[in-house]
This record gives structure tokens, sequence and C-alpha cells, in this order.
């Protein structure tokens, strides 16, 4: 079943536009959204919170537009960034305390739990915090509502391959529990290691979207790492 | 509502917001231009504005499960939140000043304004001026505040000028009544004042709304 749909969406900058992008998140699986710097991977995620406006396109969760449904879909759903930094000198604890106000999903043993599993101090403030935990954070306040799906934009930018593999074991376990995973990255090696379909993104088109393995199928030569399938399409070379 | 004044007052705010309120007591300082009060409390309003936009309040907010206008309204609810404590605090002053120190020799011989209902419709309207120049103004792009805040400052010193020198003018000696003399007169000023205030802020509100439901984040 789909979680997210997306359909068409387009979103025109001076410089830059995000057309006709469609593709679907499916419930219980993982989905790497890989595309280079600036290939609007950003500008997607951004549009499927409605923070900015999309000149085209809709986007539903649930079977239920965005628009109009705003409030009971956030509630459903969650998002993390390895970039942004929330109230970087207010303690976690204070944070968690107002957001779990927002929301009659909020499980204070989901995060008892998660607290403990990512080794958070929640005396600490997310200044106090390095990259990979800020992103731990974000995802601890995602996951004690009960988010049904992840939307992570970048959450492996910045971190070393220990905190990056362990994020990834993260979203594998998050997957067994039934919560579907849909992250950007630019990393590819993320891609190989845990996302069960791909949404390969470049110059602001989706290029493709599908499961890993009918994206190896259909653009990998034989014995082709993933890897240098993606570097060879980012180079416009379409022929296995 | 509840919950998004909360994490207005828990989160988003700076200290320097709710110290700044006591400057509403400088309704009591004698020979000052005393409305710089109103004034110097929207500055602590700023600095909160400045601390919640470096905490990427704006954005954190917006990703919450409210309606985008709730998130417009938290912002306007603080703000009058902090510019009702700071009017009790103008107001006490003022009473005071027309009662237990109506005939103080340096209250009397002030030739500034003194603290009476007008000072206090007049402190109304610097706050209405605040929410539609600056909070407004913030709202066009959730980010810019420099250009906003530069305009309030000028209007703002504009209005504490107009209204320290109107009682200075011939027939409108009155604005700058004692104790409980016109008493009529200083109820309706403030109550000008106060519906000054609230017309100005509910329209900014409503353009905020539409500002921040248009702008990308």
């Amino acid at each position: 079943m789909s979680i997210v749909e997306v359909r068409h969406l387009v979103k025109r900058y001076p410089a830059f536009e995000l057309s006709d992008a469609s593709f679907r998140v499916e419930a219980g699986r993982i989905t790497g959204f890989i595309g280079r710097n600036g290939a609007g991977k950003t500008t997607t995620i951004k549009s499927m919170f409605n923070l900015i406006h999309p000149d085209g396109g809709e986007i539903d969760y649930f079977g239920r537009p965005l628009i109009g449904n705003e409030k009971e879909i956030k509630k459903r759903i969650g998002y993390s960034t390895g970039t942004v930094n929330w109230y970087p000198r207010k303690k976690i604890r204070d944070i968690a305390g107002i957001v779990s106000r927002f929301y009659d999903t909020w499980d204070d043993g989901a995060y008892r739990k998660y607290l403990a599993l990512f080794e958070l101090n929640e005396s600490k403030a997310p200044m106090e915090l390095s990259e990979g935990m800020k992103v731990k954070f974000n995802l601890l306040l995602a996951l004690s509502h009960r988010a049904e799906v992840l939307i992570l934009d970048e959450p492996t930018s910045g971190l070393d391959p220990f905190s990056r593999n362990e994020l990834l074991d993260i979203f594998t376990g998050l997957k067994k529990e039934g919560v579907a995973v849909f992250f950007s990255t630019h990393i590819i090696s993320d891609i190989e290691k845990c996302a069960d379909d791909i949404v390969y993104i470049s110059k602001g088109k989706i290029v493709s979207a599908m499961s890993k393995t009918e994206f190896a199928g259909r653009f990998s030569a034989a014995e082709e790492s993933l890897e240098d399938t993606m570097l060879r399409l980012e180079r416009g070379d379409f022929n296995a | 509502m509840r919950n998004i004044m909360l994490k207005e007052i828990k989160l988003s705010a700076s200290p320097l917001a709710f110290l700044f309120i006591a400057f509403g007591l400088m309704f009591f300082i004698p020979g000052y231009p005393i409305l710089c009060g109103a004034f110097f409390v929207t500055l602590g309003l700023f600095q909160s504005f400045q601390t919640a936009r470096e905490a990427n309040d704006i954005v954190f907010s917006a990703l919450l499960p409210i309606a985008k206008n709730d998130v417009v309204k938290g912002k306007y609810l603080f703000v009058c939140f902090i510019e009702a404590c700071a009017l009790a605090l103008m107001t006490i002053a003022a009473v005071i000043r027309m009662t237990a120190l109506a005939d103080a020799p340096a209250y009397r011989a002030n030739a500034l304004m003194t603290a009476n209902p007008f000072a206090l419709g007049m402190a109304l309207v610097i706050f209405g001026l605040f929410n539609r120049i600056f909070v407004g103004g913030f709202f066009k792009t959730a980010y810019k505040q420099g250009r906003p805040f530069v305009i309030y400052i000028i209007v703002a010193f504009l209005a504490i000028s107009a209204a320290e020198a109107l009682h200075h003018f011939r027939g409108l000696e009155r604005l700058n009544a004692f104790g409980t003399e016109h008493l009529g007169l200083q109820a309706t000023l403030l109550a000008a004042g106060l519906l000054a205030f609230a017309l100005i802020t509910f329209l900014s509100y409503r353009k905020a709304c539409r500002d921040f439901e248009r702008t990308d984040l």
C-alpha cells in the first residue's frame, strides 16, 4: 500500500525547476531518494511538508491529500534533517516536553525506549550533540509520536562511517516495526546498504522510481555496482 | 492554543522579552518621555524574534501538527501577552501617579507627558504599531526582521514625539490631565487607544496569516 504518493509535482525557481516529479513511498519499506547536490531533493521534501508551495501537482498521505488534511497527516508522519538545529540551547527534555503536547499519539514508553537506544542524554541541549546525535534526537521526536512514515532529509550527511552505518541499521529496525522510511542522500552506499526502493532525481527530474532490484535490472550492466551505475547515469550515459 | 502559547513561552521566547516588561515601570519616571517605556518593551520582543530565528523556530512550528495560521496566531498571542503585562505595570504606575502621588511636585513640575489614561492609550497605539509594522512585516518573509524594525523605530518615535508635543498646543492641554481631572475625556482617549490597538493588531494578524501561507520556508 502507498503511504505517500507524489504526483506531477512542479516547483519553479528563477534558476531551478523541479518538474513533474512523481513517486510513491510504500508501507514497511525503505525508500532512498538519491541525487547529487542541487538535484531537487530538499525542494521535493519541503513540498512534501507544505513548507514550500508547489506550482503544480498533488501530494497524498494515507490516501488523502495533504492540502486540507495537514493537521491530521502531520500527526502520523515524522521529519528529520541532518542539517537543521532546533532550539540549540534548550534541553532535550524541555523540547520533547513541549512537542509531546501536540500529539495525542505521543508514547512516553517509546520516548524512553529510543532515548536509551540512541544513548541520548535528555539533560543535554542540541548544541552539545554531535551531528549524528542531532539526527538521532530528531528521530527520537518523530518516533515518540509513533510516526508511520519518516521523511528524512540528508540524515546521513556529515556523519562518520560508523554513525552512518548505525543509523542505517536503525532504519532497518524501524522497517521491521512497520515504519516506512523515505530518506534523501547523495551517498550511494547508503542506498546500497539498506534501501528497498530507489527514487533517483537528476537536474530537477525524477529519472526513475522503482525497487532496487528493478533499478539494477534496468540500468546496471553485468557486474556493475550500483555506485558505478549511478555515476554513469549522472554523466548522461543510459546505455548499460 | 494553550500548547502553542506554551511553546512560545518555553522554547521560542528570549528571557529579555520577559525582563523588558519591567520597562512598563518607566511610567513612574518624572521628566522622562514615558512612552519610551512602551518602545523598550517592544525592543525585548524584537530580541525574542531574533532568538527564535536562530533556533529555526518558524520551520519547527510549521512542522508541528497545527494549521499554519496557528503558527502566526502563536506569535501574535505571545506578543500581545507581553504587551498586556507591560500595560498592567503602566496602569499601576499611572493609577498611583493619579491618586497617591497626584500632587507630588516632581510630577506636577514635569514638562513632559504625565502618566494618565491618555498616555496608556498612546502606549497601546505604540504596541499596535509594533504589531502592524514589525510583526506583520516579519511575516512577509518569515525571516527578515531588520527592515520592519527600522521602519517601526522611525514610526514609533514619531508617534512618541507627537504624543509628547500635543498637550503643548492651545486647546489640547487637557490631554495632560493630572489626578482625576477631565476623567471623561481621558477615559475616552484610553478607549480609543484600546480600539486602535485591537483593530490594528487584528488586521495585521489577518494579513500575516495570508502572507505566511504564501511564504516558502
